[in-house]
């Protein structure tokens, strides 16, 4: 057995069809069950075997169950490939949903193949109740040492009790692999992003030409963004730097709906609720369909009428999506949230409200994504976008702004003290693009970055990912931020780096 | 051979025949799809009690079985009118309209992947959005939708992509600019570290530069108390009566909006969605809307006299008889009644023209509780709406003419009288019944005249209620009518109670006035006299003396008390208690 070598990449749950033209849903439906089930099988092992003698009947109802499932799991797909990466738990390449109901299963796992330096295990067959005996009491045994000499010592482990059913392979593996899911995983979130902008354009245009527009195909992207962001939400995020100046009012709305669902999930709202406010956070702004282009595209200051007119967007929305709604489908939701995402929490703002009200949380969590999406965006009127790191330190600070905090707070959590696509200045005097949030939690500080200019000023594409938590062999930061700057001091155009 | 060899050469393959060799029988999944198609049909044909719905689910799931032992899956191609495997038909429909295959694709679905496993619970969930996308309109969520807010495990399906017609690829032209930008060929400028360090250098002291109390970890991680927060807000959300919410928001842009499009717009909407709000059966929204639509009306002074006549005309659109029979009509069927303020406040806003149809409603009502709400609301609308009460009165259908007449009586309405009394010569026994017994509760002078025609109506009943509420209002007017029915032969004829009660009510109209009369009839002079006169009649003469009660009666009375036959004894004997008959 070579317990611990590397192995290549597994194969990805996001492999793009064969025909552009054809999409595919419920592909990691199965494996999303059966890999829950299996890591609940695990858990409950790994608790009993640490409990209990092997021969305990409890420990073997535990284990008997375990074996089917891994073993049925094999002989189905051929495959059993368990990987650690980060915060999550990939089986056979799909990544499993972290839910409020399953954290401390996720968060033991990761925590014993992390100790024991297990980035990766794989089946090679069928598997016995002793194999997993043996395995998940030598797990929870780790010796000292780096994560590869943890391997190896278990590896051996393995070998001397000879237990040749488990492949196993490091953290590094792990990360190679998910690298290459990245990959994939972005090509998909291309393909729901560039697909939700094209919607988006259709629906507003057709609605300024007054023709009924297509909500099915409304539906289908926030379909596509929902899965996208149940499953590998970092590409889809990455993509919102793109804020391209022309088509701003359709990647705006994009963005938002983005945003939403990804602070949704935060809030541990339901895959339907997701759907329900992705509807409302992508048709959030369709009431400016019904506000003349040359108020929209005005490049400078509006006037006091100009503005009175963009102010009407929300309610003009709320009759909008009443035309556009179906024989039996009427977007209730939709409509409230169009029409509350300009009002801030002490009801204050726009439009004016006669009747008691009380604000929606999905209109507070649209609210906080638009916010942040439009003022980090260049538009007509705002042709220097402001960093994402101020915009989200005015929203937590300055009260007038009239945002749930709680909610900025879950939003600042979701994106980072440096959201996606910020540029910075590293001590190296490198500069930087952030990619992502530290997956430890710890590392609010050190996200992931791009590095895309060297120390000594040559520009980089496309550009290096660093993890800021590394250090040199004194145990030092190799890099720390030392300052946020304007991509455009620097002629540095981020969307370059995400696509 | 030969003969055979040229006719293969002649007949070329068809295109199944030049197929590999499938892995498997496709009988197999013939008798699949073929389960699977009953099963559609049965699901939509019958209730999952049903026997033949059991079977056809159970023959669907046994179809599986032979497949799962040599594979462990199954993947079906979708035409317009086929299932195709491995490229060859397993099932084919040719009409359109029947076609299961057609339901699949006409929302785009082009392949089925059906896995081991699908057959537990899957299916049935499956064959529950086949039969919503079988009575579906165009409008409502397609399979695709319905489908994904399944997350079947065992179900894997591909379908042909929205983004195809739909031209600006936003990510292709970032790409393209990108790779412009960054041409290998043409490397980009260098950055010059001096400027950065100089940029550094120079903000030290202002924005830009990492605060490490911005790093605190606080600000980022949400605590209990917050969580909490959320959680609450979230299960908030779901409670939420949207509808109400939206026709808030609608009512506040009606309000606030003064532009006579955007009032035009708002009336239409809210015009149009009121059946979408009773079938909901939220009828609490119904209620509100028509309350907020008075509220506007009041409060928006400058709303243009179209607007006003609008939003003061919605309450007649629930109020028409078609809605409101319909509505009572769900409220029938319904497996549980919506909260009782929810209708309270609809039936609330009901008008006066619906009287009818509420009437109308009482007939057909079963449940108790919505009786009771249909009565009050009745009661409510009748003491409000005399004058359309009243028209009910002669309504064609007699159930609401009667209710009609029911409402009038416990009102004791006297304007009611004039119509109660054109019904009493109305060819329906029903009517005229219903109309005397209305007169007798409204019992004013008018009424008690109006009842006296009753006296010689040709129904039983219709009489005896008559004479009764005449005699006992002592409306002496009625006295010669009621003395000729006494003294006439047709009483004769009537059974004990009638003969009874005209004879009380005569002694109650006519007191002491009356005592020879009945004397004559209780004491005839001779015993052949009173042999002749029926003792029933004698008996009812005897009580009639009894209800006029003075002591020239009792007299009477006592006379006769050792008459020979039981009943007249027995009647004697009660009148003199002053007892009941």
């Amino acid at each position: 057995m070579t317990s611990a070598q590397p192995m290549p990449a597994a194969t990805g749950a996001f492999m793009p069809p064969a025909h552009p033209e054809i999409g595919e849903r419920g592909s990691d439906g199965f494996i999303r069950k059966v890999g829950r089930e299996l890591l609940l099988a695990v858990y409950g092992a790994l608790r009993t075997v640490k409990m209990y003698p092997p021969d305990n009947p409890v420990v073997q109802k535990t284990l008997e169950e375990l074996v089917r499932l891994a073993n049925d799991l094999w002989r189905r797909e051929q495959e059993v490939d368990i990987r650690v990466t980060g915060e999550f738990i990939f089986i056979n390449g799909t990544r499993l949903r972290l839910d409020l109901d399953n954290y401390a299963t996720f968060s033991r796992i990761i925590s014993a193949f992390r100790e024991s330096g297990v980035g990766v295990c794989r089946l090679r067959g069928d598997t016995t109740t002793r194999d997993w005996v043996v395995f998940l009491t030598v797990l929870q045994q780790p010796e000292q040492g780096d994560p590869d000499t943890r391997l190896h010592e278990l590896g051996g482990k393995l070998t001397a009790a000879n237990v040749s059913v488990f492949e196993l392979g490091p953290c590094s593996a792990a990360d190679a692999a998910d690298a290459a899911n990245q990959l994939q995983a972005k090509e998909a979130a291309k393909r729901t992003y560039a697909q939700s902008v094209s919607v988006t354009k259709d629906v507003i245009n057709s609605v300024r030409m007054g023709k009924s527009p297509n909500i099915k195909k409304i539906k289908r992207v926030v379909q596509g963004i929902v899965d996208q962001i149940l499953n590998e939400e970092t590409s889809l995020i990455g993509l919102t730097t793109l804020r391209d100046y022309d088509e701003y009012t359709f990647t705006h709305s994009v963005n938002v709906c983005i945003f939403s669902v990804a602070l949704g999930r935060k809030l541990g709202l339901t895959r339907l609720q997701l759907y329900d406010l992705g509807v409302g956070a992508l048709m959030h702004d369709v009431g400016k369909a019904r506000i003349p282009l040359d108020i929209l595209n005005k490049p400078g200051s509006l006037t006091e009428d100009e503005w009175r007119t963009v102010c009407n967007h929300p309610w003009l929305g709320v009759l909008q999506l009443f035309q556009m709604r179906g024989q039996n489908d009427i977007p209730y939701r939709a409509m409230v949230v169009a029409f509350e995402h300009h009002k801030k929490t002490d009801l204050s703002g726009y439009p004016r409200h006669v009747r008691p009200r009380e604000l929606s949380i999905y209109s507070k969590v649209v609210a906080v994504s638009d916010a942040f999406d439009a003022a980090t965006s260049r538009r007509a009127y705002q042709t220097i976008p402001l960093s994402p790191a101020d915009v989200l330190q005015e929203m937590r600070i300055n009260p007038r702004r009239g945002m749930d905090q709680v909610l900025v707070k879950a939003f600042m959590s979701l994106v980072g003290h440096y959201p996606v696509g910020t540029l910075v200045v590293l001590d190296t005097f490198e500069l930087a693009l952030v990619h992502g949030a530290n997956p430890s939690p710890d590392a609010i500080s050190r996200p992931i970055v791009k590095v895309v200019s060297d120390e000594r000023g040559n520009v980089l594409f496309p550009g290096t990912l660093v993890d800021l938590t590394e250090r040199d062999a004194g145990g030092v930061f190799k890099r720390t931020i030392i300052k946020v700057a304007d991509p455009d001091r620097y002629g540095i155009r981020v969307s370059d780096y995400y696509i | 051979m030969t003969a055979t060899s040229i006719t293969s050469a002649a007949a070329p393959l068809t295109a199944e025949q030049t197929l590999p060799e499938p892995p498997f029988s496709p009988q197999l999944v013939e008798e699949f799809v073929r389960h699977f198609v009953r099963a559609v049909k049965t699901h939509q044909l019958y209730l999952p009690n049903n026997p033949i719905y059991q079977r056809s689910i159970e023959g669907l799931r046994t179809s599986f079985a032979p497949m799962w032992e040599v594979t462990t899956e199954l993947v079906l191609q979708i035409s317009e009118s086929e299932f195709r495997w491995m490229g060859r038909s397993v099932h084919h429909e040719g009409s359109r309209a029947e076609s299961l295959p057609w339901v699949f694709y006409k929302d785009g679905l082009r392949e089925l992947t059906i896995m081991q496993g699908f057959e537990q619970e899957e299916v049935a969930t499956l064959l529950d959005i086949m039969q919503r996308m079988r009575k579906a309109s165009p409008d409502e969520d397609d399979l695709l939708t319905l489908l994904w807010e399944q997350e079947f495990a065992y179900l894997r399906y591909r379908f042909i992509d929205i983004s195809e017609g739909i031209g600006g690829d936003v990510i292709e032209a970032a790409e393209a600019a990108a790779a412009a930008a960054n041409d290998p060929d043409h490397p980009p400028p260098v950055i010059s570290v001096a400027d950065i360090q100089d940029d550094v250098s120079k903000e030290t002291d202002r924005n830009g530069i990492v605060k490490m109390e911005d790093l605190d970890g606080s600000l980022y991680f949400l605590d209990e108390q917050e969580i909490d927060y959320l959680r609450e807000a979230v299960q908030k959300e779901q409670t939420l009566n949207l509808r109400r919410n939206v026709l808030g928001v609608l009512f506040d842009i009606a309000e606030t909006q003064p532009a006579t499009e955007v009032r035009e717009e708002v009336c239409s909407i809210l015009e149009q969605i009121m059946p979408h709000l009773l079938a909901a059966g939220d009828y609490g929204a119904v209620a509100l809307l028509l309350r907020e639509a008075a509220v506007v009306v009041k409060r928006a002074g400058d709303l243009l006299p179209a607007h006003r006549q609008k939003l003061m005309s919605l309450p007649g659109l629930i109020s028409s008889p078609s809605v409101l029979s319909q509505l009572v009509s769900a409220l029938n069927d319904a497996t549980a009644m919506p909260p009782q303020e929810d209708l309270d406040a609809l039936f609330d806003q009901l008008q006066g023209e619906t009287l009818g149809t509420i009437l109308s409603g009482l007939k057909q009502t079963q449940r108790a509780e919505l009786r009771t709400m249909l009565e009050r609301t009745a009661a409510r609308l009748a003491s409000s709406n005399t004058a359309e009460l009243l028209k009910l009165i002669a309504a064609d259908d007699e159930h609401v003419a009667v209710e009609a007449m029911r409402r009038a009586a416990d009102l004791k309405t006297p304007a009611a009288v004039g119509h109660l009394l054109k019904c009493l010569s109305h060819s329906s026994v029903g009517r005229r019944l219903g109309a005397v017994q209305a007169l007798s509760e409204i019992g004013s002078p008018g009424a008690l005249r109006a009842l006296e025609s009753a006296l010689e109506d040709a129904d039983r009943d219709v009489r005896l209620t008559a004479v009764r509420t005449l005699s006992t209002r002592g409306h002496r007017a009625a006295l010669p009518k009621v003395e000729a029915a006494v003294k006439g032969s047709a009483v004769k004829d009537a059974d004990l109670t009638e003969k009874m009660t005209y004879f009380e009510a005569y002694g109650m109209l006519a007191g002491d006035e009356g005592i020879p009369q009945l004397d004559a009839l209780l004491n005839g002079r001779s015993a052949l006299l009173r042999l002749r006169v029926d003792p029933e009649l004698r008996a009812c003469a005897a009580m009639a003396l009894g209800r006029i009660g003075t002591d020239k009666a009792f007299e009477v009375l006592r006379k006769a008390a050792d008459d020979k036959d039981v009943r007249v004894r027995s009647a004697i004997n009660k009148a003199l208690r002053g007892g009941a008959p």
